[in-house]
């Protein structure tokens, strides 16, 4: 039987005794797309954020491709070994970089050849329907809609095993929303993405989940 | 919001008087008498003549680079690491590690001379003193620019990258500004800085001023000589606060969440780095002293002597700060609810003022008091001291209430109003006690440097009237060092309490 992309067995990570994540089970097959909803406060961020390795969980593990990254109070694989897209709420662009070398910095990471990494970033912004006029404008100079694409390219451009998305979506207003999600859906089926998409919505969650799990407060999945 | 005719209008306008009379009016009138054909063409013409100009713009350059660069060696490293590392007792760190700010320059050059003899008579001296005092600076600038980092930016750099290679290409680019910014500061601070090269016998454009003035009598060469350090002053102060905009000073502590642990990793480098920092840069320097102090035959009575000069400094640093805090809560109102364009141009005109040289201010303060009429009617008496304070303090505190009344939201002034209060109440019952702390704050800042003041001081304190600063400098240079020591140890004392009673506040208020 082959492992799940990914495995957490009864991760708990609380901060300062409250908040955080509750004993949080969960398996993601390659190639699946699970949406994740809560109310705020339940976890579902620190969920993100332990699963890419900028969090260590307190309690149980984390496996990835069947390799255990993360046991209790230790992440035994580091968040840039990880090899995981993420896209922020809040996008987190850097802001001294522009569209280019905001991809540059990820592909050059990630261990692209140079002479690969133009031809990798022109494809990753066609595919995220970002205008080649704008790769070299900083994160400021674009518009809601054009940092969206900017920062899911950068999240692609490495070609991470694994994507998250952090309630991406959320400050926009309803119609570029639908066709920002159409078009990630698109890129879903194309590129085969195994993600984890965190949302309030759910017209998120019909155009791009597979599956939907649901956070109480407390941090069971219902 | 608030009428014309409202208590507003009233006291800001008599707010904006008081500055302009106070910090503007004496440097206006000192680069008039400069053009002045009576007080300054005769000496423009000797100063411009003088081969020794040279001379003294290369040692003050050198004084300034040096200090700035040692100090953001210094100071840059550290705000990080109080920025992203997690060390215990960091509240108690972070006051350790600020602590030489508030010690007065002259008081760590007299550490250095009894430490390290003869070798502290030069420019490098002057560097070292200055570079303790000033790192600080750097250091909380650089960690309060690592806080507006918003940590998500480096979280997107660590799912790809090191943490070293996060710090040098995400974070780092991003503080570049507020350090460029801080060193700038720092460069004109010790540009302009008296006490240090006039003890270590490094002639400098300050000590040539003080020169031209207490000793040679000459009002115009004292004058003209400002010019030059004030317009490199100026300059780089301006820059510095172009650089930054409205980032120059922010209440603001963080943004975009609770930063993680990545940096952890470098947490014993950090904690030997800053343990070194603090035994270096200030237990060193007090010991030092203690112990000379320890070789006074006469402490009692140099103390007991002294206790004039004693309440004198505590009873003038105490008015000064005062109205110094009162004077800058005004303008800092003014500053929060102004244009974004105008406030930025605020901002840059107080950087400017601060920067501007204590012996320059003394110069300008003498030129537009010691005359006759209503001007003249201070001159010669203890007033004359405070209005020193004022003018060296009140840009400064004006910068730092500014940035923390801007954090109260303007709708709270509005729901006052729109409830019936008047601006007079609405500022006593609504705004300032949301900003008391920063109030407090600065009054502590304000009385710790009034307490420390020498150079602007030495030249208009009246006769036989004397400050603690003055008489411990007067005494290097005419009693045996443990004397000068003593004294420079209670001035210690004085300007630490006030430090640690803050501390304690902060760290109860907040957790590290």
């Amino acid at each position: 039987m082959t492992s799940p992309a990914l495995r957490l067995t009864h991760v708990s990570r609380r901060f300062n005794g409250q908040g955080g994540l509750t004993d949080f089970s969960l398996d993601v097959s390659s190639g699946e797309t699970v949406a994740v909803l809560g109310p705020s406060g339940s976890g579902k961020t620190t969920l993100l954020r332990l699963v890419a390795g900028l969090e260590r969980p307190d309690r149980g593990e984390i496996w990835l491709d069947g390799r255990k990254v993360a046991e209790p109070g230790r992440n035994i694989v580091p968040a840039n070994q990880r090899r995981i897209g993420f896209v922020f709420q809040d996008l987190a662009l850097w802001p001294h970089l522009t569209v280019r070398r905001n991809l540059e910095f990820v592909a050059d990471s990630a261990g692209l050849a140079k002479a690969d990494r133009a031809t990798r970033i022109i494809e990753m912004l066609q595919l995220c329907r970002l205008e080649p006029a704008l790769v070299d404008r900083y994160p400021h100079q674009l518009s809601g809609g054009e940092q969206q694409r900017a920062a899911l390219a950068r999240a692609l451009v490495g070609s991470p095993r694994l994507l998250l998305l952090d309630e991406p979506f959320s400050s926009l207003d309803p119609d570029l929303r639908v066709t920002l999600r159409q078009e990630l859906a698109s890129l879903r089926r194309q590129l085969q993405l195994t993600a984890i998409y965190v949302t309030h919505d759910a017209g998120d969650v019909e155009a791009l989940a597979d599956r939907t799990i649901a956070i109480r407060k407390t941090g069971s999945k219902g | 919001m608030w009428g014309l005719r409202s208590s507003r209008t009233v006291v800001l306008l008599a707010a904006a008087a008081a500055f302009v009379i106070v910090c503007v009016l004496p440097l206006v009138d000192m680069l008039a008498a400069i053009v002045r054909p009576s007080t300054g063409a005769a000496a423009l013409r000797t100063a411009l003549l003088d081969s020794r100009q040279l001379s003294l713009l290369s040692t003050t350059m050198i004084v300034g680079l040096g200090t700035a660069t040692l100090a953001t060696l210094i100071g840059a490293p550290l705000g990080f690491v109080l920025a992203r590392i997690t060390l215990p007792y960091k509240a108690a760190l972070r006051i350790a590690l600020a602590a030489p700010a508030v010690l007065p320059p002259y008081v760590v050059a007299l550490a250095l001379i009894a430490a390290a003899g003869d070798v502290a008579f030069t420019a490098g001296g002057a560097i070292v003193v200055l570079t303790v005092v000033f790192y600080p600076l750097t250091m909380l600038a650089t960690e309060a620019g690592v806080r507006r980092v918003d940590p998500r930016l480096e979280d997107a750099g660590l799912l790809v990258a090191t943490p070293a290679c996060v710090l040098r290409r995400i974070t780092w680019p991003l503080v570049l500004p507020t350090v460029t910014s801080a060193a700038l500061v720092i460069f004109v601070l010790a540009i302009s800085e008296f006490s240090v090269p006039g003890l270590l016998r490094v002639r400098v454009f300050t000590t040539e001023v003080f020169t031209a003035f207490a000793a040679l009598y000459d009002f115009g060469l004292a004058t003209v000589l400002s010019l030059p350090l004030l317009i490199v002053s100026v300059g780089v102060a301006a820059c510095a606060a172009i650089v930054l905009g409205d980032r120059l000073v922010t209440a603001r502590r963080s943004v975009g969440g609770a930063p993680g642990d990545a940096f952890d990793a470098w947490r014993p480098a950090a904690a030997v780095a800053a343990g070194v920092v603090i035994v270096a840069m200030l237990i060193v320097p007090v010991t030092v002293l203690v112990g000379e102090a320890a070789r006074s035959t006469s402490i009692s009575a140099l103390i007991w002597n002294s206790r004039r000069a004693v309440v004198n400094s505590l009873a003038l640093a105490m008015v000064g700060a005062t109205a110094a805090t009162l004077l800058a809560a005004c303008l800092g109102y003014a500053r929060a609810r102004a244009t974004a364009t105008a406030g930025s141009a605020l901002d840059a005109l107080w950087v400017v003022l601060f920067a501007v040289p204590s012996t320059v201010v003394g110069i300008g303060l003498i030129g537009i008091w010691n005359r006759t009429g209503v001007f003249g009617v201070l001159y010669g008496t203890p007033a004359m001291l405070v209005l020193a304070y004022l003018a060296r303090l009140v840009p400064v505190c004006a910068l730092a209430i500014g940035a923390t009344i801007r954090t109260v939201p303007e709708s709270h002034e509005e729901a006052a109003a729109t409830a019936g209060a008047g601006w007079m109440r609405t500022m006593t019952q609504i705004v300032l006690p949301q900003v008391r702390s920063g109030l407090l704050a600065a009054w502590v800042v304000a009385f710790i440097l009034a307490f420390g003041e020498v150079g602007t001081s030495i030249l208009v304190a009246p006769p036989g009237e004397s400050t603690l600063p003055i008489r411990v400098y007067t005494l290097i240079a005419n009693a045996p060092p443990g004397d000068a020591a003593a004294l420079a140890v209670v001035q210690t004392v004085v300007i630490l309490c006030p430090l640690a009673l803050l501390g304690i506040a902060s760290t109860h208020r907040r957790p590290a």
